[in-house]
């Protein structure tokens, strides 16, 4: 790893600074002078929004689960009691955490006798999208433009990267789709349009690279821009004659190619224009890999999108924390039983609890973050004040695939759109998409008038007889 | 084309011969043409025809009473179904088709016609839907293949003679119906574009060599489930575990190699205070380049955590083979307490496990980083390879690097290079050399290669349309001239030959996985590759290839689900003996036994009842079997029935496992999903699964076939089970890790069961004749499988009538895996392309 000062500083410090304990505090190090010193842009700086997949839905959402409020709190409001909760660990947070209950997400139900079961294989693509899609195995995939992509395509143009696809678990595994579904429907939530599905990242090195570039200088770096520039170029010219001696498909297929090669284009002439702008980048070396244990693993990509909004490389992240059936086991949780079986607990209460604790963990891995976002500090405003942060799950009660009254909290303060430290309760029937609608609202995205299956507006502003009661 | 116009028109012809035998006359007319004469020779007289109207009551009758619009069970109703026009409702009858050759409908317990009542429906059904194949060729179509992670990595072993990891450059793929080159699911993306481009850049650095090389970092780890006591592959004898990889080396430098251990969750390292004076030695080609003595106080709560690494190493650019293993200093199992066992973390929770447990320190990382003080880029057998000329003055450089882009850029492409093509290259040639000389020209130009779309793509011309190198006769006019042969075929689907470039490749991709060679290169350039006995004869060669041993490693690794074995890691309790290594000689076998079966050309009944695999002495003595000595894998005898043919495997018996016990569920669906080619349906929601079952009862731990009747008790559960459970209960003698066994946690075992059908079934060779008795499902499960694989789509109900087809001939080739591979080679699907791909749903001829 050479910073710009060509002074060598051996990689474990590095892991050591994106892994468990702060020993250095490296990002300060990381992030450029320019962007620490200037103050100008922070009025017009867009919110940083971050989505967040649960999958399995949760014990609280269980019908005994709710009465022992393994999830929602019982009191409205501002003083809530999260002890029995699996939000428990965000007690310390609750002035930037938004509790928002009793939404359902509908359109991840079966319409169709044909659809019936296939819940697990169906739910994520709804979860930001809040549309139902279409059961296919092939590549007529159809479901909704998501929530994250609808923000970076209206607020992400300014940043060399407009989103970025985050995942955990890995993608390639059989079985993992079935029902009639097409399993990019399981394999990512982002959906640049109802045709257009995002690949979701595992890799923390990759994530780097695709930050930062490759090379090992800053010099290095700018070469390889300016000769992926000319290749580019050259593959452009080359497309439109291709087109010329293929088919019908083959050329519709070259042309979303040309779209992904200008896409290409502008994020180097984005790195480009910054560079002139006389911002000094200085970055450590990547990250080694995907680590063996699940928080490590979550730590490593919460660093990065932490230092991907330092950088302001990108503002705009969706990150899917779990893939549906996996039976991934998480010792640390507590409990030994495979997340996918633990959600099926046939509403034992034992059983229930066991999965609870894999809820509760799950939770656990938030604080890290928001710790990350407040210690970052742009104009005298911390990140976590510019971020909003969704969490939640398009499943309630994993063991009946149901969606109903589904698990769905928000995190920061978006740039004041949200105060913190409420409990919202949805009137019966409140579809979460009219949660988002009003979120996309506060973004800024204010022409858009409904969004997936919403019926109106869920106002985020706390009544004054909350804040009194509080 | 001329050739290809004939054998379209042929097609035709016999449809409309075929039609008219089919639309009323009871005589049996025995068409002159080949096809038709073996459907002849295979099929027995006396069931056709049958006489039209009879299939309509029998249907009604049998079929309609479930499937009917009210009752509409499995989704079906059959009341409009018209049987003596089947390909009415093509993908229907179909399904129907599979369902009666599996002998599953009507399902058990339902009332069935007399004697062979429903052979005669389902054989009726596949020859009229066979003659209306034949009236309507329809060869199917897709968009064009990109490279996908494993034909990225081969592409470019084949070109540059660099090993490289395509799981380190590209995302992962997307598969369908279980194999991961089916075009349509191949999404482009702005992030794969990316990736595309920083493989190029990366690739063609490492291949020339770069002097201007920057310290980076490569990260190569071991799973914790590799055993650290037995030698790993590559690496120097007289080691134990480690690693040992080809790791490219981009210029002459100084690299420091840095090892990590996998360590407990409270974070001691797994050296423990037990196992003092571990020394673990770092070689580059075999030759010790460092020796490090393990601390065994490690612990991720150090300054410097779980790490250690070397001083810098001198090494010179180009591929090395670096092993970081540790010296051996014992043979045989250390003398425990507990009994020992080849895994060297038995526990992450309690690593530190004290007395009487052997515990070795357990690699986790080697870390190359590197280089330092770069002192140029020694000659290697890359650069060779890739340098064929060298400019003695600067008036040479032009041409020599003509000549080693040209070169380059055929094999790359997979086709001849047009001027076009080289002025774009040069372009990149100039641009580099300006910046950097002679080297640094190629080495861009070679960049420029490797991003091409001509490269990651795999487009496929018509044939005349742009063979031969000449690109100008490419445009409309050919695009018009084989619309002309589709239009001839009345409403025959517009069909056209794919040039024999795109042929050459389609053909290497498949049984190679590799770009086509030269010599398919060459027969391609002369046009001569569409001619049949060609084309046979180079199926004949490239199956005698090496290469050939893709067949075993991607197709039927995808087929079998092999890769499934990564996600099950028998529980270290029950199954102390299982570790990586061990799985992975259970995936080798099964890889083997496939490839040595295309090799040798034997019957694809093996599959199913051989009585031989192919171990080496790790998995012989896990299977039990005498004998076997030594790490090379060699053709092994059963000593007994136990074990056949596939279903022996301890690869497909593991991955159809979950860590703690045997699961005959999804024993049994993977037989009906993989072999059988009838998949059951998943479960409906708010089932409890096996877990929710009582583990024991009366102070006893219940075995799995215990829980299982539990758990079917419920009616809804058992409308399946009853179809699934028999069978995978039959395969329940070998547990999680495929090793024999009489009895589960000290209860007998009891496998008894009744197939589907009736069969009484207790063992696995019982259950393998029982299946053999209805071979047209598994047979026709392969051959879907491999054209799937070979065309790079999804097999579809028209394509049924093809399937059948390369089943009677190889029927009469005595089932040869040759005869199946030459089947799909030389079909339409194969040779040809259809228009258009998105064809209405079912049509009425």
């Amino acid at each position: 790893m050479n910073f710009l000062s060509g002074t060598h500083v051996p990689r474990r410090t590095f892991l050591r600074g994106m892994g468990a304990t702060v020993a250095l505090p490296f990002l300060d190090a990381m992030v450029p002078a320019g962007r620490m010193a200037g103050g100008d842009a922070v009025s017009s700086d867009p919110t940083r929004l971050v989505a967040i997949e649960l999958v399995h839905g949760a014990a609280g959402c269980n019908e005994w689960g709710a009465t022992q409020n393994l999830w929602d709190p019982a009191e409205v409001g501002r003083s809530f009691d999260l002890t029995p909760s699996a939000l428990s660990p965000l007690e310390p947070w609750r002035d930037y955490l938004t509790i928002v209950s009793n939404t359902d997400v509908r359109m991840a139900e079966a319409f169709e006798a044909h659809e019936i079961g296939g819940d697990h294989f169906r739910s994520s693509a709804v979860f930001l999208t809040q549309s139902h899609p279409k059961q296919t195995r092939g590549s007529d995939v159809y479901v909704g433009t998501s929530l994250d992509q609808i923000h970076a395509q209206r607020f992400g143009q300014d940043t060399p990267i407009p989103s970025m696809q985050l995942c955990i678990e890995p993608v390639d595994q059989s079985g993992g789709c079935a029902y009639g579904y097409s399993c990019v429907y399981t394999d990512t939530i982002s959906w640049a349009s109802p045709t257009e599905p995002l690949p979701m990242i595992r890799d923390p090195r990759t994530v780097f690279d695709l930050l930062f570039g490759a090379g090992g200088t800053p010099e290095a770096r700018a070469r390889r821009r300016r000769t992926n520039s000319s290749i580019l170029d050259w593959i452009t010219g080359e497309v439109a004659h291709l087109k010329r001696e293929l088919g019908a498909n083959d050329t519709e297929r070259l042309e979303r190619y040309l779209d992904n090669v200008r896409e290409i284009e502008r994020r180097i002439q984005g790195v480009e224009a910054r560079n002139e702008s006389g911002d000094v980048r200085a970055l450590p070396g990547a990250p080694a890999g995907v680590p063996d244990s699940f928080e490590e693993h979550m730590r490593l990509m919460f660093d990065l999108q932490a230092l991907a909004f330092a950088s302001d490389m990108t503002r705009v992240f969706s990150f899917k924390t779990g893939r549906d059936a996996s039976g991934r086991v998480y010792p640390a949780s507590g409990t030994d039983r495979p997340f996918h079986p633990a959600s099926h607990h046939g509403g034992r209460e034992e059983a229930i609890l066991d999965f609870h604790k894999i809820n509760r963990y799950h939770v656990s891995m938030l604080p890290y973050f928001l710790e990350r976002l407040q210690s970052l500090d742009e104009g005298g405003t911390d990140l976590l004040e510019k971020t909003l942060i969704v969490f939640g799950s398009p499943m309630a009660d994993g063991n009946l695939h149901n969606h109903r009254r589904c698990p769905f909290v928000l995190l920061g303060r978006g740039n004041g759109a949200l105060e913190g430290n409420v409990h919202l309760k949805a009137p019966d029937g409140t579809p979460m998409a009219n949660v988002m609608l009003t979120l996309l609202h506060n973004l800024g995205v204010d022409d858009l008038d409904s969004f997936g299956d919403s019926t109106g507006e869920f106002s985020l502003t706390v009544p004054s007889s909350m804040t009194s009661a509080g | 084309m001329t050739a290809m116009k004939v054998a379209v028109s042929t097609l035709v012809m016999t449809g409309l011969v075929l039609l008219v035998a089919d639309g009323g006359t009871s005589v049996p007319w025995i068409p002159p043409d080949d096809r038709i004469a073996d459907t002849q020779d295979t099929e027995p007289l006396t069931a056709w025809p049958v006489t039209a109207g009879d299939d309509k009551e029998i249907v009604d009758e049998y079929c309609v009473r479930c499937h009917s619009d009210r009752r509409l069970r499995g989704n079906l109703s059959l009341e409009g179904f018209d049987p003596d026009h089947p390909e009415a409702d093509w993908a229907t009858a179909e399904k129907m088709v599979v369902k009666l050759r599996a002998g599953m409908m009507p399902p058990p317990g339902v009332r069935r016609p007399a004697g062979d009542t429903l052979v005669q429906l389902v054989e009726s059904l596949e020859r009229r839907l066979d003659a209306a194949a034949a009236r309507t060729p329809r060869p199917g179509g897709r968009t064009f293949q990109r490279l996908n992670r494993a034909e990225y990595a081969a592409s470019v072993e084949e070109l540059l003679g660099i090993e490289i990891d395509g799981a380190a450059f590209l995302p992962p793929d997307t598969k369908s119906d279980n194999f991961d080159n089916i075009a349509d699911v191949q999404m482009l993306s702005p992030t794969l574009l990316d990736a595309y481009l920083n493989a190029a850049a990366e690739i063609s650095r490492l291949a020339v060599g770069d002097p201007e090389a920057t310290p980076s970092e490569t990260t190569y780890t071991v799973s914790g489930y590799a055993s650290q006591s037995e030698r790993v592959e590559g690496a120097p004898v007289g080691t134990r575990g480690g690693i040992s990889v080809v790791h490219n080396f981009p210029a002459d430098g100084e690299y420091v190699f840095s090892v990590s251990f996998h360590h407990t969750t409270t974070g001691a390292g797994f050296a423990g205070q037990l196992a003092r004076g571990q020394r673990l030695e770092v070689s580059i080609d075999g030759e010790r380049v460092a020796l490090m003595e393990v601390d065994s106080w490690l612990s991720y709560d150090d300054p410097w955590e779980i790490w250690m690494w070397t001083d810098p190493v001198t090494i010179q650019a180009g591929p090395h083979r670096v092993t970081a293993a540790f010296l051996k200093t014992s043979e045989g199992p250390p003398d425990d307490l507990l009994s020992p066992h080849d895994w060297s973390i038995a526990d992450r929770h309690t690593g530190m496990a004290g007395y009487g447990l052997t515990l070795l320190p357990h690699l986790r990382d080697l870390v190359i980083e590197g280089p330092e003080r770069v002192m140029g880029v020694s000659e290697h057998p890359l650069r060779k390879r890739i340098f064929t000329c060298r400019p003695t003055s600067p008036a040479d450089e032009i041409p020599c690097a003509r000549s080693i882009l040209s070169e380059l850029a055929e094999a790359a492409y997979r086709r001849p290079v047009t001027p076009r093509d080289m002025d774009g290259l040069m372009g990149f040639y100039r641009d580099g050399a300006a910046e950097g000389g002679f080297e640094m020209g190629i080495r861009t130009a070679l960049q420029a290669i490797l991003a091409s779309p001509h490269f990651i793509f795999r487009f496929e011309r018509p044939a005349a349309a742009a063979d031969a190198g000449s690109e100008s006769p490419a445009g409309p006019e050919s695009r018009s001239r084989f619309l002309a042969v589709g239009a001839a075929g009345s409403d025959a689907p517009l069909v056209y030959p794919i040039s024999d470039h795109a042929l050459a490749s389609r053909l290497s991709y498949f049984l190679w996985a590799t770009p086509p060679d030269d010599e398919l290169r060459r027969l391609a350039d002369s046009g001569r590759l569409g001619q049949p006995a060609v084309l046979e004869e180079q199926v004949h060669r490239m199956l005698a290839d090496p290469r050939s041993e893709a067949l075993g490693t991607r197709f039927a690794a995808q087929w079998l689900r092999l890769q499934d074995l990564e996600k099950v890691h028998p529980d270290s309790y029950w199954f102390p003996d299982f570790h990586q290594q061990l799985g992975d000689a259970m995936r080798r076998e099964t890889e083997l036994f496939f490839t040595e079966l295309v090799r040798r050309d034997g019957s694809v009944f093996d599959l199913y009842d051989a009585d031989y695999t192919y171990l080496n002495e790790r998995l012989a003595e896990h299977y039990g079997i005498e004998g076997v000595v030594g790490d090379d894998f060699r053709r092994v005898r059963y000593p007994d029935d136990r074990r056949r043919g596939l279903l022996g495997h301890g690869s497909i018996m593991t991955l159809t496992s979950h860590a703690d016990r045997t699961s005959p569920e999804l024993r049994g669906k993977w037989v009906m999903e993989v072999l059988m080619g009838t998949p059951p349906p998943p479960p409906p929601p708010g089932v409890p699964d096996l877990e929710e079952t009582e583990a024991a009862s009366e102070g006893r731990t219940l075995t799995t076939r215990e829980r299982m009747e539990q758990h079917r008790a419920n009616p809804t559960c058992n409308s399946c089970h009853r179809f699934i459970d028999p069978i995978g209960l039959a395969l329940d003698g070998f547990d999680v890790t495929g090793r024999w066994r009489i009895r589960e946690h000290g209860n007998p075992l009891d496998t008894r069961g009744e197939l589907y059908d009736g069969t009484p079934i207790d063992s696995p060779a019982a259950l393998v004749d029982a299946l053999l008795r209805r071979p047209e499902p598994l047979l026709r499960t392969f051959t879907q499988n491999l054209m799937a694989y070979a065309l790079g789509r999804r097999v579809e109900h028209y394509d049924q009538p093809t399937v059948r087809e390369i089943v009677r001939q190889a029927a009469s080739e005595d089932y040869r895996m040759s005869a199946f591979i030459r089947g799909v080679v030389t079909s339409d699907a194969f040779r040809m392309q259809q228009v258009d791909v998105t064809m209405p749903q079912d049509r009425t001829p």
